[in-house]
């Protein structure tokens, strides 16, 4: 007599009503992060950090007399740095929080597949960044001094915005994949960062000859920070400058697919344990 | 209570069934062979001292570890099918977190949902749940309000959202007052009532007193495994004859216990436990192996021949004649 055999429960139903599992994990997510409160102390972090480079920058504008569309982008610039750092941090906080809470394992024992639990939690780490983007538009609106300026930052911010900060949010899930801890996972997500960031505030001679050049176009935020110059300040056309959204797009195809193909089904209840899941 | 679309199991079917499980980490041997069933209706206890491979076996039976070789199946369905099989079993992990600011009811249906059912489902089963576990009336509070007793009971209710057919529970007890952990068993053993139980505890009184069967690793092997009852024989039997009772006399040293046992053929050497305790320990030897019943025979041997010196005893209980005993003797040698 086989092992089947020797039960006589028939297999249980197929899961196919309710809602997909995605779309719960989401709700849970969104819950968490806006009722639980961190989304929120995020985004008042955010504001304040916007308002006062706003502020410093109209300021520092009126002596240098800097032209509107360049203080547009200079806002814009630094609501996407800020934002995409938002994304990197809640999805560094996404599976290692829960693993150090807990409530990872619970998650796991249910029949959901761990690319639905990512793609909710993904979906969820990435929900800041409409928020942080509409929070960006009173001060675009203002710098852009009654011209159009705005709308076309708005349309090129939210396209190379959301390029890069969805690319951080799923490298800061694998982080979160691959941390033990949320403090380590949250360490390494502030030095990839930090990685990424720094160079763009290098002065413009550091950024000369071939290697140079090459790293401006490879880091995905200089070379996003740079499309958004040449189209916003220097009226230029996507046709001309479109290989510049090469980095944040390659980037984010790679982390996604890295995320979702490789990381997802993957996930353990400890993240290093030399051991493969069932 | 079985899964969705399921009718139950028929009572005292195997609705867990192990067979030679085995894990490797690297040239480490975590579990060496694991084999056993489990009948719905009935409690498992699962025992071992630290690093004897509880936990990955429960993790290899809960389908969040895979083992290296050996299978199982739950209600029929194979283990190379993990998410089949999680949707027949329900576990309680040993450090299962809650997230604080969700209330209780919330909690549930959220599982509810993730195991197929519709929102209305989902939350029905879980008012249900709740009443069962004997939270109804904190069904709304959110679960940082909750104590640790209530979380786990919360946690066990979870465990059922899916109707399973197994429930594992993996120490439900550890942290409870005396009241709680009390009270925490009579549930287990209404959980028994619905599906067959897995508890993986370190409380040999706890599994005395709900486990209808008993499986005891030590260094990742089943040392032993069967009833209760039998596993006490299995213990009783691996002593070569030779037993120990510890008897309470009122006011008799030790040496006057020993010279008056000195003239009974079975006993083979008294000793002192403890200073000023007034328990002596009896060592006997079953002189010619004939079993229990001439065990009890001598037994009674012994406290008839104290009795009539005149000494007074207050108690006495026979070494290897509970659990606590049998399982230190088998896993001598591998306590952590």
């Amino acid at each position: 007599m086989s092992l089947e055999q020797s039960v006589d429960v028939p297999r249980v139903r197929s899961r196919g009503e309710g809602r997909p599992a995605w779309s719960l994990v989401l709700s849970r997510e969104l819950f968490e992060l806006w009722v639980g409160g961190k989304a929120i102390v995020l985004v008042i972090i955010y504001s304040i950090l916007l308002g006062v480079t706003a502020f410093v920058t109209s300021n520092n504008s009126e002596l240098e007399l800097i032209p509107p569309k360049e203080l547009v982008f200079m806002t814009l610039s630094t609501a996407i740095a800020i934002g995409l750092f938002i994304g990197l941090v809640t999805g560094a906080d996404s599976i290692s929080g829960e693993r150090e809470r807990g409530t990872l394992e619970a998650l796991l024992l249910t029949p959901t597949s761990r690319r639905q639990i990512v793609l909710g939690k993904f979906l969820a780490a990435v929900s800041p960044w409409p928020l942080a983007l509409a929070l960006a538009y009173p001060y675009l609106a203002l710098f852009s001094q009654g011209g159009q300026a705005w709308a076309r930052a708005l349309l090129w911010g939210a396209f190379v915005g959301s390029l890069l900060t969805l690319a951080f949010a799923g490298l800061g899930m694998l982080v979160s994949i691959w941390s033990d801890s949320n403090k380590t996972s949250m360490v390494v997500a502030l030095v990839i960062y930090i990685a990424f960031y720094i160079p763009t505030q290098w002065a413009g001679a550091a950024q000369t000859g071939v290697t140079g050049r090459l790293f401006k176009r490879v880091n995905p935020m200089e070379a996003g920070n740079h499309f958004l110059e040449k189209v916003l300040v220097n009226n230029r056309t996507l046709a001309e400058f479109w290989l510049w959204l090469a980095a944040p797009a390659v980037f984010l195809v790679l982390t996604l697919g890295v995320l979702f193909v490789y990381a997802a089904p993957r996930i353990r209840v400890e993240a290093w344990t030399g051991d493969k899941r069932a | 209570m079985t899964p969705r679309g399921a009718p139950p199991p028929s009572s005292g079917s195997e609705v867990l069934v192990a067979e030679d499980l085995r894990k490797s980490y690297g040239p480490r041997q975590a579990l060496q062979g694991l084999s056993f069933s489990l009948r719905a209706g009935r409690i498992l206890g699962f025992l071992g001292p630290n690093g004897a491979g509880k936990t990955t076996a429960i993790r290899i039976l809960t389908t969040i570890l895979k083992p290296s070789s050996g299978r199982f199946v739950v209600a029929g369905v194979s283990s190379d099918q993990p998410e089949m099989v999680r949707r027949m079993i329900g576990v309680l992990p040993e450090s299962l977190g809650f997230p604080k600011e969700i209330r209780a009811i919330d909690y549930l249906t959220f599982f509810g949902q993730l195991y197929g059912r519709t929102a209305a489902e989902a939350r029905t089963k879980g008012l249900a749940l709740l009443e069962d576990v004997g939270l109804a009336d904190r069904a709304k509070s959110p679960i940082r309000t909750y104590s640790r007793g209530m979380r786990q009971r919360l946690g066990i209710a979870r465990s059922l959202v899916n109707d399973p057919v197994v429930v594992f529970l993996d120490e439900p007890t550890l942290g409870l007052d005396p009241r709680g952990q009390r009270e925490l068993l009579e549930l287990v053993r209404r959980v028994a009532r619905r599906a067959g139980v897995v508890l993986c505890t370190h409380s040999l009184s706890e599994v005395e007193g709900v486990c209808d069967d008993v499986v005891i690793l030590s260094s990742g092997r089943v040392v032993a495994k069967g009833s209760v009852a039998e596993v006490i024989g299995i213990a009783q039997g691996s002593n070569n004859g030779r037993r120990v009772i510890r008897i309470h006399v009122a006011g008799g040293s030790a040496e006057e216990v020993r010279r008056v046992l000195g003239t009974v053929p079975s006993v083979i050497g008294v000793t002192r436990l403890g200073e000023a305790t007034g328990w002596v320990g009896v060592e006997m030897v079953d002189q010619d192996g004939a079993g229990p019943s001439v065990d009890q025979e001598s037994t009674n041997e012994v406290l008839d021949a104290l009795i009539h010196a005149g000494i007074s005893i207050l108690s006495f209980e026979s070494e290897g004649g509970n659990l606590q005993d049998a399982f230190l003797q088998l896993t001598e040698g591998s306590i952590a």
